[in-house]
């Protein structure tokens, strides 16, 4: 089936960085989301079974919309890649209900790794 | 150089780059401070030289006297003319939070503050700058810090008569703490002859998409 899948990131050329590092075998629909408002739009909208979601974005960022998945309930598999390597801003995206932290900039190994871990592939 | 400034394109391959380095930087000075660091999106503009001493107060906002140190940066390897200065500025008052952070009893000696400066501005331009270079698969050297001046008007920070050129390019980075007043700039100032060596690097890595 189907998965619709949502990148969520202010950099074409991280969002590129992203598509480009997707398993070839994955079924996806790709959403692309430049700021945090656009991307919780998105998952509102459905778009975003799976999410893959920078932290610094202008107008509204990571924290946020996982702060706002979270209250509002919405089932969303939510995967931060973000350049903030701070131990704490993992510890806090995962506090937030993300399911895992990807170090930038992101390759299709990292990738491939983190969603076999949790058996997404 | 026929036109100085960036394509849509350079400009955001250059500020997702800018933005793996403050990361790296900012978790560098994390480390080092033992507290988390609030990161925000790098700015990247075309100064002129005469525009310089008014993004710099822009920037630092309405504080009273600030610190700053540079240190200088060069490309160590082929025949790019990528250089550059690195400019770290702290307001006073971060100075007062620097020293409860870091547990001092009393108020910062002259010395304590000369080598706080110059640890932290190693601490952020070392780890910029080796996340700058290690993505633009080049390397960059850079000199020892210096103490520009303490406790100074921002407008004194760069001088306007000791800027030999007319166009720069100025990439600000800001690390501010939670809960506290600490903040500190990190300043990439590369000037218009290097420009077109950076627009060359950033090609390069866009050809690659």
């Amino acid at each position: 089936m189907t998965i619709p899948l949502l990148i969520c990131d202010d950099s074409a050329m991280a969002r590129k960085q992203v598509k480009r590092a997707l398993p070839e075998s994955w079924d996806v629909d790709v959403t692309l989301a430049t700021n945090g408002v656009e991307g919780i739009d998105a998952i509102r909208g459905g778009c975003g079974e799976m999410v893959f979601l920078d932290l610094t974005m202008p107008e509204m960022d990571g924290y946020e919309v996982l702060q706002l998945v979270k209250s509002e309930k919405i089932k969303s598999i939510i995967i931060v890649i973000s350049a903030d390597i701070q131990p704490e801003a993992r510890e806090r995206v995962i506090a937030l209900g993300a399911l895992d932290f990807i170090k930038k900039p992101v390759d299709s190994e990292k990738l491939a790794n983190v969603l076999a871990k949790y058996g997404l592939l | 150089m026929n036109n100085p400034g960036l394509t849509e394109d350079q400009r955001d391959c250059l500020q997702e780059i800018v933005n793996v380095a403050m990361g790296r930087a900012g978790d560098s000075l994390a480390r080092f401070l033992e507290t988390f660091i609030h990161l925000s999106v790098p700015k990247i503009k075309l100064v002129d030289s005469v525009e310089l001493t008014s993004s710099l107060v822009k920037m630092v906002g309405e504080v009273e006297k600030v610190s700053a140190v540079r240190q200088g940066f060069y490309s160590t390897v082929g025949d790019t003319d990528l250089r550059g200065e690195a400019i770290i500025i702290f307001s006073d008052q971060s100075f007062l939070e620097l020293a409860d952070l870091l547990a001092y009893d009393e108020a910062l000696s002259d010395v304590t503050e000369n080598e706080l400066l110059l640890d932290i501005s190693n601490i952020l331009t070392g780890a910029c700058l080796n996340g700058l270079a290690e993505q633009m698969e080049g390397e960059l050297g850079y000199s020892a810090p210096s103490i520009i001046g303490k406790h100074i008007l921002t407008e004194d920070v760069v001088a306007p008569g000791q800027i030999p050129w007319h166009q720069a390019l100025l990439i600000e980075i800001n690390y501010t703490l939670e809960n506290s007043s600490f903040s500190c700039s990190l300043l990439l100032l590369m000037p218009g002859t290097s420009i077109d060596a950076v627009k060359q690097k950033l090609d390069h890595l866009l050809d690659g998409f």
